[in-house]
């Protein structure tokens, strides 16, 4: 029947239906008239023909079935038929299935990870044409350093790449008034900053033209967040007036729900804004010699202008100015990173490696299925040979066991999406908060569409060979051969050895990355911080200029409440830093030591600043290797003296004795003769100020009255559970002045954690994947064994019946597996040393190619292997000779 | 589920090659082959008339048979099946297979 003709019968279906009807009716006519004319009465006669040919609606529905399964297209009669044979065989499918779930699985959660960080739109208009536009300085490499304001200015006008440039800086600023004082992060940023982005305000007109006019700049946009809790969602707000640090500023607008701008690397303040305040440079801005490098720039290419364009462009503009000004931009050169990679720069490794690992996986999972069906082909190959002879093609064999195989895809599929539901919300949570803003993945048609296409794919990869092997069969040799020992049984049994293989080398290459990242996060951890991160609670303080004018006011402030604090039971000490460690902010300037010839100034060392309190070293726990620690009058007034730390010592001071040695720290000014230099005073330990990743940086430490700064961070060094103390510390706060509010609380192992996060989220993952590949080629090689040792039950009874030792037997069957292993292992270091080069980002202090994680984790694959090798090498020790020969 | 299932598997085998057999005489409709095998055989072969349709449309479908409406000997509609080239060939595959069967049958009874 033609396809034609089948489409034709099924648009004519009911005459069809008719047509049977009057086939069986004829038949059971014809009958009746038989049975008349032999003799019957015509009721007998009618009764007689329908008992003789059953119940006709039956007949007639099994009649229809027949022919309705034809009308249906073949593959459909292939789908029914690849069901049957999975429900045949249960235990095969379950494995099957189990096994591409898990791949399938993986591999969804991952990519809906990526969907989500790497490819989700960004809320700006066009984010593709907004690029960061950072300062670098040759000589202390960092690629993202802020930018100051005069070199902003000089950008913006000679430029041609930038449709527009704007800045930002933040700075958390006290609200008050309507309810308790609240601390906000405010974004100060040019007026242009939400055109440039692209962004309106979900209500009010927003930043201005004239906002832009001196005397006009006092009007602010809320984050949707602020609005919502400080102000309950005011659909009156803009317009109304607030206090920011004492001083009224108009409402101009509420910016969208989705809306935010948050780049860590230029963040002084480390958090996301609540507020943006619209800014205007004052006179000191214009000049270098007045003001350091805080900003952060986002620009808009031009439409068409690229990425490379601009900074070849602004290359030249800054060699221009490093010319024109040779003091402050001597060395300093621009750099153009694209928004998107900014964004996700800090996970995008991570991601890539894993959604790596998750691809082979798949593969492993994939060998797997498909050696589990080139043994099931094997014993399904006379009903193949059989299904041949009475005519079927080989494209029709192929395509059934096909079917099979996207049928196991497809379920396995299914229950992957399902466990990646789950499994993406567990990645979420594990995942570092302080890098992964998402409140929850979504699964979008993107990430179906990739669920369908990896099951689709999984399902051809693993499929095809074992039915093109089968269909290439020969008819003949099988059936003469009763399967065994045939080409195509050849062919089979050296394509699953190739999987066993492939399936340890995959997994090699996943064990040895995790290996790698374990090494790395414990050589992280082993670090010493510098300082005792236990039992050390941190909040900030920051003093509002209106109300704490005066560098004396502030002092008072600090001194009274530190007093409060120590006072408190179960403190066993408090002090106070600008910028402790861990939290990723700092301050760092040009020192000039005036024992060395003076340079210009971006030709001068350069250190990290940290101002102190009392106490501070005590309370750290920071050692002192040299010279005294300050005394109590150098920590009530200024007395130009600063402490050192042993990175800087060293760096800066190789065989000289620091102590009594004068520096000028250009932190107050950028003029030398108006720079009143400190006296070294004492040599304390280093602290890993960014992070255990990093090296200790060369530090100075002023007491605070060296440089009297409003916003500090309070530590307090407890007994007990640092949380605890919390609210009895907010409670001395507001008992010297209610108004202010307590910030930034954490204790410091919780900032140690945070810092350690993604590193820790890396090898969590990695290694949640390189176990499930260990798993699956154990259970790879483990089917593989026990089949080969089903197969050869006969000849291992004979063997047995002959004499052979189970000890022979065991060293027979462990042999093949010990082969497979040690060749599984050598592909899989190769494809390590190939593939481990693109962790080395990931790294820390352990080289990519580390001889002692591959040969650890080479055992440890072996050991495994072997282990599942010989659980059917002991089954087959135990064939009964008499029971294997009666067989067949 | 299987759509239909077979009644009797030898019957289910036999079937086809009874049919076709009987067609290779000429074409006839359902009822006159139920008969021509009951006659043919003596009276011992009763072809289970409620699968000889289902068998026959599935003949028809895989090419065995062709099948078109005609006007039997006493004046009914009726439809006739007429044996195929395909249907041919695989009547000598089935005497084939059957002859072997049978064969295989005889030696283990004179061997017993």
């Amino acid at each position: 029947m033609s396809w034609i003709a089948r489409l034709r019968g099924m648009l004519r279906r009911e005459r069809l239906d008719h047509d049977l009807d009057e086939e069986l009716r004829s038949h059971l006519e014809m009958r009746a008239a038989d049975n008349l004319a032999a003799g019957m009465s015509p009721e007998e006669a009618r009764y007689e023909a329908q008992k003789r040919f059953g119940n006709t609606t039956l007949q007639k529905e099994d009649t229809r079935a027949v022919d309705i399964l034809g009308w249906l297209d073949e593959g459909s009669r292939d789908f029914r038929h690849a069901l049957r044979m999975l429900q045949r065989s249960p235990g095969f499918t379950a494995v099957a299935v189990l096994t591409l779930a898990l791949g399938i699985g993986a591999n969804t959660a991952i990519f809906s990870v990526i969907n989500s960080v790497l490819l989700h739109p960004l809320p700006y208009h066009d984010p593709d044409n907004l690029v960061m536009v950072w300062e670098n300085n040759s000589q202390h490499p960092n690629p993202h350093n802020t930018v100051s304001p005069p070199n902003f200015l000089d950008w913006q006008s000679r430029n041609t790449v930038f449709s527009s440039m704007a800045f930002i800086f933040d700075g958390r600023d006290n609200l008050t008034g309507n309810g308790d004082p609240q601390e906000v992060v405010v974004q100060a940023v040019s007026i242009n900053f939400f055109s440039l982005l692209g962004v309106d305000p979900l209500i009010g007109p927003g930043f201005t033209p004239e906002n832009g006019q001196p005397g006009h700049a006092n009007v602010v946009i809320l984050s949707y967040g602020l609005w919502k809790e400080r102000f309950a969602g005011d659909p009156a707000i803009v317009g109304k007036s607030i206090l920011l640090n004492g001083r009224p500023q108009t409402v101009v607008g509420v910016a969208p729900q989705n809306f935010q701008w948050f780049i860590k690397d230029g963040s002084l303040t480390g958090a996301r804004p609540q507020m943006w305040s619209s800014f205007v440079f004052p006179q000191s801005f214009h000049d270098h010699k007045q003001i350091g490098r805080f900003m952060t720039v986002v620009a808009r290419l031009h439409p068409g202008a690229r990425h490379s364009q601009a900074q070849i462009q602004m290359n030249a503009i800054a060699s221009r100015l490093e010319q024109e000004y040779p003091d402050f931009d001597g060395h300093w050169g621009v750099n153009v990173v694209p928004l998107r990679q900014q964004i996700s720069g800090d996970l995008r490794p991570a991601l890539l490696v894993l959604f790596g690992a998750v691809a082979f996986v798949l593969l492993i999972a994939c060998a797997n299925v498909s050696s589990l069906l080139l043994a099931r082909a094997a014993s399904r190959e006379r009903e193949m040979a059989i299904r041949t002879a009475i005519g079927a093609s080989r494209w029709r064999i192929a395509r059934q066991l096909l079917m099979e195989s996207l049928l196991l895809a497809l379920i396995g599929g299914g229950i992957g999406v399902a466990l990646a539901v789950g499994g993406s919300n567990a990645v979420l949570a594990a995942s570092p908060r302080n890098l992964l803003d998402l409140r929850s993945i979504s699964m979008d048609l993107r990430v179906l569409a990739f669920a369908v296409g990896a099951t689709l794919l999984a399902g051809l990869l693993f499929g095809f060979l074992p039915s093109y092997i089968s269909a290439h069969s020969r008819i003949s040799e099988t059936l003469k051969e009763g399967g065994r020992g045939s080409s195509s049984a050849n062919r089979r049994a050296f394509a699953r050895n190739a999987f066993v293989v492939a399936q340890l080398g995959l997994a090699l290459v996943l064990l040895t990355g995790s290996g790698l990242l374990i090494r790395s996060f414990v050589r992280l951890i082993g670090i010493d911080p510098g300082f005792a991160t236990g039992h050390l609670l941190t909040f900030k303080v920051a003093l509002p200029p209106s109300k704490y004018g005066t560098d004396q006011l502030c002092m008072a402030f600090f001194r009274q409440l530190l007093a409060r604090i120590s006072a408190v039971p179960g403190v066993r000490s408090a002090s106070m830093e600008s910028f402790p460690p861990l939290t990723g902010l700092g301050a760092a300037t040009a020192v000039h030591l005036l024992s060395q010839p003076p340079l210009a100034l971006s030709d001068l060392p350069v250190a990290n600043v940290g101002v102190v309190g009392p106490d501070y070293f005590a309370t750290m726990n920071i050692p002192l290797r040299a010279g005294r620690l300050f005394n109590a009058q150098e920590l009530a007034e200024e007395k130009h003296v600063t402490i050192i730390n042993q990175a800087f010592a060293d760096k800066y001071l190789q065989g000289i004795n620091p102590l009594g040695q004068k520096a000028a720290i250009y932190m107050k000014s950028f003029a030398e003769n108006e720079i009143q230099p400190s006296e070294i005073i004492g040599v304390v330990g280093d602290v890993h100020q960014s992070g255990l990743d990093t090296a200790p940086e060369p530090t100075v430490y002023w007491p605070h009255p060296e440089l009297v700064m409003s916003g500090m961070t309070i530590l307090v060094r407890t007994s007990n559970d640092p949380l605890a103390m919390v609210s009895r510390a907010r409670n001395e706060v507001q008992q010297i002045d209610p108004e202010l509010p307590v910030a930034a609380v954490a204790t410091m192992d919780q900032l140690l954690a945070d810092s350690l996060s993604r590193s820790r989220f890396t090898m969590l993952l990695l290694g949640i994947f390189a176990a499930v590949a260990l798993v699956l080629a154990s259970v790879g090689i483990y089917g593989l064994i026990a089949y080969n040792v089903t197969q050869r039950r006969q000849e291992l009874g004979i063997r047995i019946a002959l004499g052979a030792q189970r000890r022979d037997v065991l060293r027979l069957v462990l042999v093949q597996g010990t082969r497979l292993t040690l060749l599984g292992v050598a592909v899989g270091v190769l494809a390590a040393l190939a593939f481990s080069r693109l962790l080395a980002t990931l790294l820390f202090g352990v080289s990519a190619t580390d001889p002692l994680t591959f040969a650890g984790v080479s055992a440890l694959l072996a050991f495994v292997a072997l282990l599942a090798c010989f659980i059917p090498a002991r089954s087959a020790t135990r064939v009964d000779p008499i029971v294997a020969l009666r067989h067949e | 589920m299987p759509l239909f299932k077979p009644k009797n598997d030898l019957l289910q085998g036999t079937l086809a090659l009874l049919v076709l057999k009987t067609l290779a005489r000429g074409p006839l409709h359902g009822y006159g082959i139920t008969i021509h095998i009951q006659m043919v055989s003596k009276d011992i072969l009763r072809v289970e008339e409620g699968s000889l349709y289902p068998a026959l449309h599935r003949m028809e479908q895989d090419g065995w048979v062709s099948a078109e409406w005609g006007i039997s000997e006493n004046n009914r509609r009726a439809r006739y099946y007429r044996l195929t080239a395909k249907g041919r060939k695989q009547l000598g595959e089935e005497e084939k297979n059957w002859e072997r069967l049978t064969q295989g049958v005889a030696h283990v009874l004179q061997s017993a």
